[in-house]
């Protein structure tokens, strides 16, 4: 029998919702998907609930709608400045006197890994295994090897308890449970950067409104995750002080008329504003808005380039740098990225087998959510989901639901 | 209570001239408010007094100002402060008496000061204070440092909060944003220039409002009541016109004037003033059109103070003026999760990851931000579906909100990223 799952991404600009139907051979098919403007939404943070959970909701009944069916339960994207990653490890001596690993070594590791709780007021939001070591060195799985000492690593993410409880209620109000949280630039990772590019080791950029996330992998495993808070809105903010006009007209010439840096050719030419040449529409030069758009991307990619500093290495990321997200559509910016970067850029695509409207950057982080949800990320041994269940029974029951 | 019925009253062509008993002085502290002191062009109001103060009394010695006041000279001899606020405060509050002296009997005080300097940041809330308890109506324009005078920030901002308690509105005058509004190859000087004549306008327009008979009149206890209320957040703008459709051109000119589009700048007011002068030709009808579009542009409540005035000498040109305060105190709605919210309250403190510069910050309190009033104006019935769309992502306000600031290595984020890099953009 098939199995039908639920993804919702809450974007600062759009809340998008998607239906999948997992068929008998694990094959995955989306047979519902809908996007609502967001206007609860301040930089990937919950500023009004009831315009949040509105937009979901709405998203989510028209996803339903197309697909024929109900979900029952979703899994969600996570993201936001409150979030913080890091690096936690375990490590646990096999028990065994014959030096044969058990699953139960394994999990002795991962407790002592997870043994770390965050600070009052914050909770994790995701934990990202890392390769598993057996005596320094990499196995896929260790169970009935031969050896001394296993190590585990988490990439570990916390945030906001408040911010999380925001967005697990927007679910929960539409009767609906969360499968997971899963990181958003996870997600996008997923979904644009497949095994072999993430083995090469890779960066993926997904820009999005509110915010720009960031995943990085070392031969196949996340090393790094971050979360800029400056999106596209920032651009569109930029342009609607820089030229003086309301935000809705900014965004528009951002779409229609943006570019990631000046063009020569352009020169002198003027835009519309509006576009109908009443009265009360204006004229501004192309330059202008390029100019605008031009300084607010290249500092956000210095932002990016600070921020991983030593990261950025040539030599771990022959995979790539992928650009995703609404917002890497813009023309030119994959040029000021490498430039700013220092090593090449592209725009990402999606693997065959995505519909062509359904294959918009936009949309890489709720389709991510899926693909993501359905891997097996447990360790070897451990039945799927069992860490994960526990987890968000915890939180839960913080945060007074379910 | 407002000039509700301001648009019905009798038309009044009058000669301008004084109306008097009323005082007004202006007080320029510290260099950045000296230096303005010496840009201004008041030539109308003769009878605005005008006084420098500084501790550093080589500046006091070469400002043009009729009233000069040294401060601090026990503690430095006359040298600056260094950027010290805090002992700009005190010497302020030493020297209260000639203070008070200087503010003896004034019914509107102008207080200008560089918020990110020692004397200017530090002394100029003492004033404002010692303003208020003369009984005065005290407004203050107040540049702030540029995104690259980093040190300066979190004094400015504490300067601010100060002086916003005791002052009627404070027009914050960032000088990033300074540099935007001077033509393509104006130096910083130049724009500073620049700057003190928009700095003027707003200070004739108030004095004109106050000192002059119009065709509109507004009488000081309008004013007074309009400004009574310490003001959080302001805007302030002009707009010029000229030829037959000069009210238009004005009005034009003033939606995009770039003192109004400051992320620091409030898109709404509660007190709003308004004053339009020009030739003999100046139109009623159009006049009343003008007010109440900027009315409804600014979503202005009951507040309106509404001036407009002949001058002979403006010919075929029109000027408007307006300036607006927000009180920061009013109309803040909590908007919170609805469920089981009480059950985490505590606000983690921000951490660091390895070398992240992006803190995790706690999320501002949701009680504090958002969910401005919602004003609602007459709409024009043609219009309507696309008024209401614009005013609704007018709020949405990329930028609106101050409460919390996006920092990174000392810059907030939320504010465009062009002016924090003296990017001119040619409009
Ligand atoms: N052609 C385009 N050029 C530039 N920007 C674009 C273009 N198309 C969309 N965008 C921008 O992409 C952004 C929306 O992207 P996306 O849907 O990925 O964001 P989101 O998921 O809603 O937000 P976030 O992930 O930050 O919470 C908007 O800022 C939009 O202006
Ligand atoms: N707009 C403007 N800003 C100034 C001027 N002079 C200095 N500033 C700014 O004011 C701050 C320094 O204050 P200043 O008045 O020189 O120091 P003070 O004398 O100790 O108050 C800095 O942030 C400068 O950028 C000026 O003439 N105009
Ligand atoms: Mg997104
Ligand atoms: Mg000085």
């Amino acid at each position: 029998m098939s199995k039908i799952i639920g993804a919702v991404e809450i974007g600062t600009s759009q809340a998008k919702a998607l239906v999948g139907e997992v068929g008998e051979d694990g094959s995955l098919n989306v047979v519902g998907m809908a996007s609502r403007p967001n206007e609860g939404m301040r930089k990937g943070e919950i500023v009004d609930f009831r315009k949040a959970a509105a937009a979901v909701h709405a998203a989510l009944e028209e996803a339903e709608k197309m697909s024929g069916t109900t979900v029952d339960s979703v899994y969600l994207a996570q993201t936001g400045a409150h979030l913080d990653g890091q690096m936690l490890r375990g490590s646990a001596f096999v028990a065994s006197s014959d030096n044969r690993v058990a699953v139960d070594d394994l999990q002795r590791a991962e407790s002592e890994a997870k043994r770390r709780q965050p600070e009052t007021g914050r909770s994790y939001v995701h934990h990202v295994r890392t390769p598993i070591v057996l005596d320094e060195k990499v196995v896929e799985d260790p169970v009935g090897l031969i050896g001394k000492k296993i190590d585990v690593g988490y990439w570990s993410i916390d945030g906001d308890d408040q911010a999380i409880r925001s967005a697990l209620h927007v679910i929960s109000n539409y009767s609906l449970e969360v499968d997971d949280l899963i990181l958003s630039s996870i997600a996008s990772a997923t979904m644009v950067a497949g095994p072999d590019l993430r083995r090469a080791g890779s960066l993926v950029i997904d820009l999005g409104a509110g915010v720009t996330d960031l995943v990085l992998y070392h031969q196949g495993y996340v090393a790094y995750t971050g979360v800029i808070p400056v999106g596209g809105d920032h651009v569109t903010g930029d342009l609607s002080m820089g030229l003086r006009i309301l935000e809705p007209y900014a965004e528009k010439l951002k779409i229609e008329h943006g570019k990631a840096s000046p063009d020569p050719s352009d020169d002198e030419e003027d835009v519309w504003i509006i576009g109908n040449k009443t009265i009360g529409d204006r004229s501004v030069s192309r330059k202008a808005i390029s100019d605008v758009i031009h300084v607010r991307v290249v500092e956000l990619f210095e932002i990016i380039r600070k921020e991983l500093g030593s990261l950025l290495d040539a030599n771990e990321l022959k995979g790539g740098i992928l650009l995703t997200g609404g917002g890497s559509q813009m023309p030119g910016i994959e040029q000021v990225a490498g430039k700013v970067l220092g090593l090449p850029v592209r725009k990402a695509g999606f693997p065959p087998g995505i519909e062509p409207e359904l294959a918009q950057p936009e949309n890489a982080t709720v389709l991510g959510l899926l693909h993501y949800g359905l891997q097996d990320h447990s360790l070897p041994g451990q039945k799927k989901d069992q860490e994960q269940t526990g987890f968000l029974e915890k939180l839960a029951h913080t945060f007074g639901i379910g | 209570m407002t000039q509700d019925n301001f648009l019905d009253q009798d038309t009044v062509f009058s000669k301008t001239n004084e109306t008097p008993g009323i005082r007004a002085k202006i007080i320029g502290v510290g260099g950045a408010g000296l230096s303005l002191v010496d840009g201004l062009r008041l030539d109308n109001f003769q009878s605005v007094e005008q006084l420098a103060v500084d501790v550093d009394s080589r500046a006091l010695s070469e400002c043009i100002a009729s009233e000069k006041l040294a401060i601090g000279r026990r503690h430095t001899r006359g040298m600056g402060t260094g950027g010290d606020f805090a002992l700009a405060r005190k010497a302020a509050e030493e020297e209260k008496d000639s203070i008070r002296k200087k503010l003896d009997g004034m019914d509107v005080v102008f207080l200008l000061a560089g918020l990110g300097g020692g004397t200017g940041g530090g002394a100029v809330s003492v004033i404002a204070r010692l303003a208020r308890e003369a009984g005065a109506l005290v407004f203050a324009f107040c540049p702030l440092p540029f995104s690259w005078e980093k040190g300066r920030h979190a004094q400015a901002e504490d300067c601010m909060t100060e002086l916003r308690k005791f002052a009627n509105a404070v027009v914050p005058l960032p000088n990033d944003s300074l540099l935007q509004i001077g033509g393509a190859d104006a130096t910083a000087l130049e724009c500073f220039a620049e700057a003190g004549r928009n700095v003027s306008k707003g200070i004739s327009a108030i004095c004109s409002l106050i000192f002059r008979k119009g065709m509109i009149d507004v009488d000081f206890v309008h004013l007074r009541k309009a400004f009574y209320r310490r003001a959080g957040r302001t805007l302030f703008g002009y707009g010029e016109g000229e030829g037959e459709d000069a009210i238009r051109h004005a009005l034009r000119e003033l939606m995009l004037c770039p003192m109004l589009h400051l992320p620091e700048v409030s898109k709404a007011a509660d007190a709003l003033l308004i004053l339009i002068t020009g030739g003999t030709g100046m139109g009623m009808s159009a006049l009343q059109q003008a007010a109440l579009e900027i009315r409804e542009e600014f979503k202005a409540g009951d507040h309106v103070v509404f001036g407009a005035h002949v001058d002979e000498n403006m010919g075929n040109r029109v000027q408007i003026i307006v300036l607006g305060a927000t009180d920061l105190e009013a109309g803040v709605k909590a908007d919170v999760a609805p469920v089981a919210d009480q059950v985490i309250m505590a606000k983690p403190k921000s951490k660091q990851s390895h070398a992240s510069k992006l803190k995790s910050k706690p999320i501002a309190d949701s009680t504090t931000k958002g969910s401005k009033k919602t004003r609602t104006g007459k709409k024009d019935q043609v219009d309507q579906n696309t008024f209401e769309f614009m005013e609704e992502q007018n709020q949405r306000g990329i930028f609106d909100d101050l409460s919390s600031r996006n920092l990174y290595e000392g810059e907030d984020l939320d504010v465009p990223a062009y002016l924090r890099r003296g990017v001119k953009i040619a409009v």
